[in-house]
């Protein structure tokens, strides 16, 4: 409940500030008006940003795969020796 | 492989890149720029920065709930076979 209660009221002071930008007419008004549409796609850039900079960066540890094959395989034989049906092989 | 993931990465990091700093500049320099600057052919009228955002935001909830939607079918379809 405390991070939704974060989240709430850092939107209340976005929204605070861009109304107060409104009313002041320091910016002219067509700017303010696009302002939550550019944090919005500012936002939507920066998530791809993360997931793109993550794909690049995942580590994929070849030994700990080839591990888990031999795991799989011994799995494997063990459950059809009980009388398991494994499926493809 | 790997180098498919890093390249898919950097392609995405790329496109994002790209994305804002285009948006950033269409919306906030180019109405500063003077009308007879050069650069104002570089950009499409400031009313299509409102209109392709919300458009692409909005084809993406549709297709978003298009997925949802398909999914809890099938899921209903096999319940009812089994």
């Amino acid at each position: 409940m405390k991070h939704i209660f974060k989240i709430i009221s850092l939107l209340a002071a976005i929204s605070a500030f861009w109304v107060g930008l409104l009313q002041a007419s320091i910016i002219p008004r067509t700017h303010t008006w696009l302002l939550p549409i550019y944090l919005v796609v500012s936002l939507g850039c920066y998530g791809l940003l993360m997931v793109g900079v993550g794909l690049m960066q995942f580590p994929t540890c070849p030994q700990e795969a080839v591990l888990l094959q031999q795991d799989i395989a011994e799995a494997k034989g063990f459950l059809k020796d009980k009388g398991v049906d494994v499926g493809s092989d | 492989m790997e180098l498919a993931d890093r390249a898919v990465g950097l392609l995405l990091t790329l496109i994002s890149l790209s994305i804002f700093t285009y948006f950033t500049f269409w919306v906030i320099i180019v109405p500063f720029v003077d009308s007879d600057h050069f650069v104002h052919q570089y950009f499409l009228p400031l009313e299509y920065a409102i209109i392709i955002p919300v458009f692409a935001g909005v084809a993406l909830l549709s297709l978003l709930s298009l997925f949802v939607g398909s999914v809890m079918l099938k899921s209903r379809k096999k319940n009812k076979k089994a």
